[in-house]
């Protein structure tokens, strides 16, 4: 027996790649544990069965990336969830906000998921494979697929959805995501069902940019022209039956869909715009489900014995950005200074009742594996604090202007920051601004957001820290609001960027988690929980950090 | 009353032509561009030029007012920048949601509201009196978002007896329809209660007091011939003024309330063209409101000429 699951794994060993092997090797010498295994494979393409061999059992342990589990739902019925309210058309290569992405992802699929641990997981792909360095990237596409309007799914469909997507005059959503990796064009269906992607530059991570992370890269047909919202055309599990706009859309279940029936019969999402409504609204039994909640604005629900809230770890966050080329934050040390001065574990427990993660100044969540766990936690130190503003010659006090936006809990973080800052001597005004005049037109010279002396910005949760690392940090950086220009920086996130193995990734990690502790052009306070909440007759639903929800595997328990 | 009713017109047409001026652009000088406000702030600048010109929004601010208006006049209300939708498609149900609460809230708020004013004045200075004045007072002064979150609270929480949305799922009769409005509906009657009742006390005392009210009561007819016949009629005038007034706030003003109740009023429907910056819905939305607001005074001060004969008979004369 042993025998032949050795000779399986060498089987398995010869036909995978040199990345793939060292990842094995990690793994054997302990350096990273089963999940990380499991989920760095799914990056590489590796499917889950052979996962399950090469770390020496049948299956991964599925268990351990579970949620817990509740009694299982019995078929029928209709499923109520409710969402936020999508705030612009619902058009797949333009949505851009989570109730858009929520309706979306009823009917549309991508052709990977990326689950709540960032395990990927093959949907319209049944797998996907590098070159050498990461620069070209094959997918197989699931054969036996159709569109609701029974046109059969081809790889031509795929390629012409990332074309689309990576165009510049379309305009799409996505194109901050391909920016410097995919260009309109380089995807090409090499056969019916192969598809390939030739990269702009080799990328570690491109499975995720192709995923359930990227909002708009839902596959839609070769001839698709707009007007989704008439038709809600996709490949998944549900058929819309009706939409109202502003209110709420009704779906059946889709009896040519490819995987498994839906559980329940018919559901419904009701669009709310306004958090307080939705809360009374799964409180008052008008819905069964809430994608999502925040704290700020759902703190009743975490208390409430009749609602079962499930949390995941995610990488959204709120970045304080200190201009690193104007007075008084161009000077490093005013800028330590600052960070020692926060209150990280108040935050979290006054702000956000425990439901985060601490952040330690850089974009490495503690929910991504490439994050270097053992970089010291920078913690409030008002002493020290003190002596830097004083070797910085400002011991007679630091004053600047704080300027966010009226968005969930930032007007709050802005008094707490204005307040923790106060106990070395720097006197922060605040500034509240509406969201539209924050970001004004997200352009330097014209946005209080990029032009502030200090801010605070909202930002979603990702599936990799590429972007967080790349677009508000490098040097030119479209929303490096801190001004930070550091090309050592800029060289190491190129080097985390292309690098395709857990190992080199880490160690880029590292040496960029200690950069941006001594320079601190910006604050990670916190990485806050993703919230779901369910009534106690409800299981099965699936959400995501993204703001995904799935409900084909929802229904009502007996 | 022609001439009455055509000078109304008139002034009434003007007053529209002003609200669209005033409103198209009091809009342009929202923050924020149009297309990044669909894309979002972190969408390229690229894609935000291309919707942009898609949208039309590139064009100068004079050039899309002669747009808007030229529809308007052909019908066509315009296409949302936010949901590509018809405006229209927008406004109108909207409107008529708004419309099904407000006449709820009126058929319990005005016969409540006159007869609990008209009672207080009949009880002047009792305890029957400072009841409906104090608790009609109070009630109002405290916000309509309060009342709703309290009355959910209690009825929908507490005591579920009701919903907590005022949205009824699809294909709902019209008593379901109703039960879904009552909360929200309520809300409007505590509100509006201590406003109409005071008005009404008002006109009441001040009717009884009138020299015709003694008249009428030395001449031997019985006391509720008088006020039925004298005092009411008389009493009524102001009040109509008032009801007429709130047509314009319950039609586009009660975004807090359709935000809790989650109701897509007319109200909301423009709070949100307004933040997202949807010029086409937010300039016909508060156009078509204005429009309501102007046929509702029009319709009182037709009520009111045809309850008082003196501005009757000075309008024909």
């Amino acid at each position: 027996m042993m025998d032949e699951r050795h000779a399986q794994v060498d089987a398995i060993r010869r036909r995978i790649g040199e990345v793939e092997n060292d990842l094995v090797d990690a793994h054997a010498a302990g350096q990273i544990d089963r999940r990380e295994f499991v989920r760095r494979g799914t990056v590489l393409g590796l499917s889950l069965s052979t996962l399950g061999v090469l770390a020496g059992c049948a299956q991964p342990n599925v268990a351990q990336v579970s949620p817990p589990q509740t009694k299982p739902p019995q078929p029928g019925g209709t499923i109520r969830a409710g969402i936020v309210a999508p705030a612009a058309a619902l058009d797949p290569v333009m949505i851009s906000d989570e109730g858009g992405l929520a309706v979306l992802g009823q009917t549309g699929q991508y052709l990977v998921w990326s689950d709540k641990y960032l395990n990927l997981r093959p949907v319209i792909a049944e797998s996907w494979a590098h070159d050498h360095n990461g620069g070209v990237w094959t997918f197989k596409i699931r054969q036996g697929v159709h569109f609701s309007d029974g046109t059969p799914l081809t790889a031509e469909d795929v390629a012409a959805t990332f074309n689309r997507l990576a165009d510049p005059v379309v305009g799409s959503n996505a194109l901050s995501n391909f920016a410097g990796v995919l260009s309109k064009g380089n995807t090409k269906a090499t056969d019916p069902y192969t598809v390939q992607f030739t990269l702009d530059a080799p990328n570690g991570n491109f499975p995720y940019l192709v995923s359930s992370d990227n909002y708009n890269a839902v596959i839609l047909p070769k001839d698709y022209h707009g007007g989704w919202d008439k038709t809600f055309i996709g490949t998944g599990p549900w058929k819309m039956q009706s939409f109202t706009p502003e209110q709420g859309v009704t779906y059946t279940r889709n009896a040519q869909y490819w995987g498994p029936k839906t559980v329940a019969d018919r559901m419904q999402l009701t669009f709310y715009p306004e958090e307080q409504a939705q809360t009374l609204g799964i409180q008052g039994n008008q819905v069964d489900i809430l994608a999502h909640y925040s704290v700020s604005g759902g703190r009743a629900l975490i208390t409430d014995p009749t609602i079962r809230t499930t949390q995941y770890r995610s990488s959204s966050h709120r970045q304080i950005h200190m201009r690193t080329d104007k007075e008084p934050f161009n000077d490093k040390r005013v800028r330590q200074a600052v960070g020692l001065l926060l209150d990280r574990r108040g935050m979290v427990e006054g702000l956000l009742a425990t439901k985060s993660d601490y952040g330690n100044d850089s974009p490495f969540a503690p929910v991504f594996r490439s994050t270097d766990p053992s970089v010291p936690q920078r913690q409030q130190n008002v002493a020290q604090a003190k002596q830097l503003l004083e070797a910085a010659g400002r011991s007679s006090g630091v004053r600047a202007q704080l300027t966010t936006l009226t968005h969930f809990e930032l007007p709050d973080l802005a008094q707490v920051v204005q307040n923790d800052v106060s106990d070395g001597g720097i006197s922060l005004s605040i500034s509240i601004l509406d969201p539209g005049t924050y970001y004004g037109s997200s352009k330097f010279g014209t946005s209080p957001w990029l032009d502030s002396t200090m801010g605070i910005t909202d930002y979603g949760h990702r599936g990799v820290p590429n972007l967080l690392l790349t677009a508000p940090l490098t040097s030119k950086g479209p929303w490096n609001a801190a001004h930070f220009k550091n090309p050592a920086y800029d060289k190491l996130v190129a080097q985390y960027v292309a690098a395709l193995d857990l190992g080199a990734q880490r160690t880029a990690a590292r040496k960029i988690q200690l950069l941006l502790l001594d320079e601190t052009p910006v604050m990670f306070p916190y990485y806050y929980y993703f919230l779901t909440a369910a009534r106690l007759n409800v299981s099965g639903e699936e959400t995501t950090a993204m703001g995904h929800i799935d409900l084909s595997r929802a229904g009502f328990v007996a | 009353m022609t001439r009455f009713i055509a000078k109304r017109l008139g002034l009434g047409l003007i007053t529209l032509w002003l609200l669209s001026v005033l409103v198209f652009f009091g809009s342009q000088v929202l923050p924020g561009d149009v297309a990044r406000r669909v894309l979002g702030p972190f969408a390229t600048q690229s894609a935000v030029n291309s919707l942009n010109h898609q949208l039309g929004t590139d064009k100068s601010v004079f050039v899309q007012y002669a747009n808007w208006i030229s529809g308007i006049f052909h019908g066509n209300l315009g296409t949302s920048v936010a949901t590509r939708s018809s405006v229209s498609s927008i406004v109108f149900p909207a409107l008529w949601h708004s419309a099904k609460l407000a006449i709820l809230a009126f058929i319990i708020v005005v016969p409540f509201g006159i007869i609990g004013g008209v009672f207080a004045a009949l009880k002047e200075g009792r305890f029957q009196d400072r009841l409906i004045s104090v608790g009609g007072l109070s009630a109002t002064t405290v916000p309509e978002f309060v009342w709703a979150v309290a009355l959910i609270l209690l009825f929908a929480l507490l005591i579920p007896i009701l919903p907590s949305t005022a949205t009824p799922p699809p294909g709902s009769g019209f008593l379901t329809s109703v039960k879904f409005l009552i909360l929200p509906a309520l809300c409007l009657v505590f509100v509006l209660f201590g406003y109409i009742a005071r008005m009404a006390r008002a006109g009441t005392i001040e009717a009884l007091d009138a020299d015709y009210t003694r008249t009428a009561v030395i001449k031997g007819l019985p006391y509720s011939t008088v006020v039925r016949r004298h005092v009411l009629r008389n009493a009524l005038l102001p009040t109509i003024a008032v009801v007429a007034t709130q047509a314009g706030y319950l039609i586009g003003g009660l975004v807090a309330i359709e935000l809790v109740f989650n109701y897509q009023g007319i109200g909301q429907v423009l709070y949100r063209a307004a933040s997202q910056k949807d010029f086409p819905v937010l300039q016909s939305g508060v156009l078509i409101v204005g429009v309501v607001y102007l046929v509702a005074t029009l319709l009182a001060d037709l009520a009111y000429s045809l309850l008082n004969p003196r501005l009757r008979f000075e309008s024909s004369a």
